[in-house]
């Protein structure tokens, strides 16, 4: 991922990174969570030659089918294959996880830079946007987001992207405030290097560690956002299989077909472990503060 | 930090456990008992007040959605006049289970050999809610405040009484303290029907201006108090007209909009009938000993509108195309669980007049690929408008819609599945705003002019005619037909209109479904009435 050279070079050659990757190895829950993630990333990616039927192949005379050897996971009232609608769900999910993370951390962390090398007026105005944006309780603000953009599983993944912003601002912003005052800006200032290439060269890199270990958890929580939105039905519109959507069609039928219901369920509460537990241990692994 | 994958991990087993519940009791429920609680019989005597004594007691009464106003001149919509009919009378009233014309505050009527003269004797010493009398009056004065009301405020008054800006209803004249004579311009066939409807209640004169959420009525229910959007609690008109009746204490009408909430507030007991019920879950009430499952008579049209006036649908061939490709049967059998008949026609065959000589447009998706290739469609995308809520015709808008989608990409039509809130909804509808539309409707007298003029004719666009289905020679047939009074004659016209409609294809008509009523056990003689709202007067809780 982002390669840093400009820290200070340790005896070893043992870049922080490598010696995050060690910690992180020997983590044996976060390599679980890393496993699930590498799994349904595989299944975003590959999903179309893996699953056994299409999203929208419905057959009304086999509704509500039980699992079975035919259907592994029953079918929905459509008589549609639940184990392929999971398995090409998983795109949707992923995509709408990292493709709002992205968007946040681009901008917030830009925002954050910004508020945070610079301050005065500037960092104001931009702590105050941030505040006002977390007053709000997220979900909310994102169904009024929806709402005003009308809802599809596009203006979903934005609405989630921007009530994630502030979360990565504050935190770039925090770290960008302290790294100021080390000493190698200092020298880098004394040097009478311009303002530009510190921020970006130096203290960016240096700031990003955290905004990778909130990135990884953010991710879980902008997929269960992203279903959160689809059973509200402002999410993804049918027929695309969205897990959220799926568990929000299904429900009348919890007791009667609960394979419908708990399925989905599961693959998003599974999915959403994977990178919490992942994220956990990115956490522990670079955090310096964790160093013995 | 940890500590939270912890937490995620346990909810993975309870969740497990969950789901193993829910299967073994999935096997275990295979009797079949309470289904003879499902025959609607139509039993006359039911009326019988003297076998019980002080059975009293209080109904809680489930349904989807709040009353929009308490006054039902100014209604339209089924919730209102669930429990407007409790509050007033009618000067006629339908059968139990029919629509059959009975007597209610008149008891007896006359007609003029022309049939332009009605004149209603009117039942004595009966009083409104407020202590006023009922007399001969009251019904004039009910009248005239309809009469000199605008279409907007009383709708229902001019889609029934008026015609092409000409009132149908000449005079209304009090002869004596019990005798009402109505002079109408030109008969009307359905009059009586009409004057049968729940919008047509008589109100107490004193009380006019305060009606929309203070009641009073003569009904077997006086008005107590109104929660919005929760509940409206009614309470026993000790004074009712009708000797021993009503049997029900109290009677709370409270709004649930979900479906299976509504159905669980029953179960664990919260409510003692629950209306709407999703047919999925038909057979688990079927198996439950404590619950009865009742079916309300079917008077109703679930239908696919295609507005006429919008491409591609401004094609006749396309609209043949549509019919077509709609697998009713289909759908019928997955989302009305088989409680629905195909629907040929936009009226039920029960209705006279119906036309058993059209067969329909067989599920043909070869031929509906041709009609499209011969009407020139592109393969332009369209929006296909699926209702947000429940409806009595049409349980799960939502899903027959996916299903339609699909029917129309087998034969190379691209929708659009698109909802509104449900007011929205109908406005924008009503706007001819929407290129294919779900809707549908509950007859509120089962006659014909209530559905194919009403629902059709061109003086309708606007207000019911939401696909803009304009046809000058069907607009000929049902306007004469409201002014036949022969019974044989008036079924030929409308049998004739259903053949153009037929030919001109402006609804795919899906469904007359049945619509599925949850009640405790213990609730006896309830008789759901096909117009979609009744009085639970004969209603008691054991």
């Amino acid at each position: 991922m982002v390669q840093v050279t400009t820290e200070p070079v340790m005896e070893k050659e043992v870049g922080p990174w490598k010696e995050g990757w060690r910690r992180f190895r020997k983590n044996k829950i976060a390599l679980v969570g890393a496993a699930i993630v590498a799994f349904v990333v595989f299944l975003a990616l590959f999903g179309p030659f893996i699953a056994p039927q299409g999203v929208n192949e419905q057959d009304l005379t086999k509704r509500l089918l039980p699992p079975s050897g035919e259907h592994w996971l029953g079918t929905d009232d459509f008589g549609r294959d639940i184990f392929s609608r999971i398995i090409l769900g998983a795109r949707i999910s992923i995509a709408v996880g990292f493709f709002s993370v992205i968007i946040s951390i681009v901008v917030g962390t830009f925002l954050g830079v910004v508020a945070g090398y610079y301050g005065g007026w500037l960092d104001t105005i931009i702590s105050r946007i941030f505040d006002i944006l977390l007053a709000f309780p997220s979900i909310l603000l994102a169904i009024a987001i929806v709402s005003i953009l009308g809802p599809s599983l596009q203006n979903a993944l934005i609405a989630i992207a921007i009530i994630n912003i502030p979360n990565f601002g504050r935190l770039v912003r925090s770290k960008v405030l302290s790294i100021k005052q080390e000493e190698y800006i200092m020298a880098a200032k004394a040097i009478g290097m311009k303002n530009n290439r510190i921020l970006w060269r130096h203290i960016l890199p240096n700031s990003m560690t955290p905004v990778i270990v909130q990135g990884t958890l953010a991710i879980a929580t902008a997929i269960i956002e992203a279903a959160a939105l689809g059973f509200l039905g402002l999410g993804a519109q049918i027929p695309t299989p969205e897990w959220g959507k799926m568990l929000a069609d299904a429900r009348i039928y919890l007791l009667n077909a609960p394979w419908t219901i708990v399925f989905p369920g599961l693959a998003i509460m599974i999915t959403v472990l994977g990178f919490n537990l992942m994220g956990d241990g990115l956490r522990d692994a670079l955090d310096p503060k964790m160093k013995n | 930090m940890k500590k939270q994958s912890w937490y995620m991990l346990l909810l993975l087993v309870v969740l497990s456990v969950f789901l193993v519940a829910c299967n073994s009791s999935d096997e275990g429920t295979d009797s079949n008992e309470g289904t003879e609680d499902t025959d609607t019989t139509t039993d006359e005597g039911s009326e019988g007040t003297t076998d019980e004594g002080a059975t009293g007691g209080v109904l809680v009464y489930g349904r989807g959605g709040d009353t929009v106003a308490l006054d039902p001149a100014i209604v339209t919509d089924g919730e209102s006049f669930r429990v407007t009919e409790n509050v007033y009378d009618t000067l006629l009233t339908f059968g139990e289970q029919d629509t059959t014309v009975q007597p209610s505050l008149a008891k007896e009527w006359t007609v003029s050999e022309d049939g332009l003269t009605y004149t209603f004797m009117l039942e004595e010493g009966v009083t409104f809610h407020d202590g006023t009398t009922f007399n001969a009056d009251a019904v004039v004065q009910n009248f005239e405040r309809w009469a000199a009301g605008s279409a907007e405020q009383f709708y229902y008054y001019n889609s029934m009484f008026m015609s092409e800006g000409e009132s149908v209803i000449a005079s209304v004249e009090a002869q004596d303290d019990t005798t009402v004579v109505f002079t109408l311009t030109r008969p009307q066939a359905p009059f009586l029907k009409n004057i049968a409807m729940s919008p047509f209640a008589i109100a107490s004169p004193a009380a006019f201006d305060q009606l929309e959420d203070n009641p009073v009525g003569t009904g077997p229910f006086k008005f107590v108090e109104w929660k919005r959007n929760d509940s409206i609690t009614l309470e026993k008109n000790t004074a009712f007209w009708k000797d021993g009746l009503p049997k029900l204490d109290r009677v709370i009408f409270r709004a649930i909009p979900d479906n299976s909430a509504r159905l669980n507030a029953l179960t664990t007991g919260e409510i003692d009938i629950a209306d709407g019920i999703n047919p999925s879950d038909a057979t688990s009430i079927q198996s439950n000993s404590e619950l009865q499952l009742i079916e309300r008579p079917s008077m109703n049209i679930g239908y696919l509108g295609l507005t006429n006036n919008r491409a591609p649908f401004d094609d006749v061939k396309v609209r043949q195309a549509v019919n077509h490709a709609i697998d009713k049967q289909t759908i019928i059998d997955a989302f009305f669980q088989g409680y629905a008949e195909p629907a040929v026609n936009p009226m039920p065959s029960t209705i006279s007049g119906y036309n058993e000589e059209i067969t329909g447009y067989e599920y043909d998706p070869e031929k509906a690929k041709a009609l499209l290739a011969e009407a020139g469609y592109n393969g332009e995308e369209f929006e296909l408008w699926a209702m947000p809520v429940p409806r009595p015709y049409m349980p799960d808008g939502q899903k027959v819609a996916e299903a339609i989608q699909k029917n129309l990409e087998d034969v190379g039509m691209k929708a659009k599945i698109v909802t509104y809130e449900w007011a929205t909804y109908l406005e924008k509808a009503k706007n001819g705003e929407a290129d294919a539309f779900l809707l549908g409707w509950t007859g509120d007298n089962g006659d014909a002019d209530n559905f194919l003029y009403t629902l059709l004719d061109k003086d309708n666009i606007g207000s019911n005619n939401y696909a803009y289905y304009s046809s000058d020679e069907a607009h000929t047939l049902l306007v004469q037909a409201q002014s036949e009074v022969d019974e044989d004659k008036r079924n030929e016209l409308y049998k004739q209109a259903q053949v153009i409609i037929h030919e001109d294809a402006p609804w795919v008509p899906l469904a007359h479904s049945t619509p599925l009523i949850a009640a405790k056990s213990t609730v006896q003689d309830y008789l759901p009435h096909p117009t979609g709202s009744e009085a639970l007067t004969n209603v008691s809780v054991k």
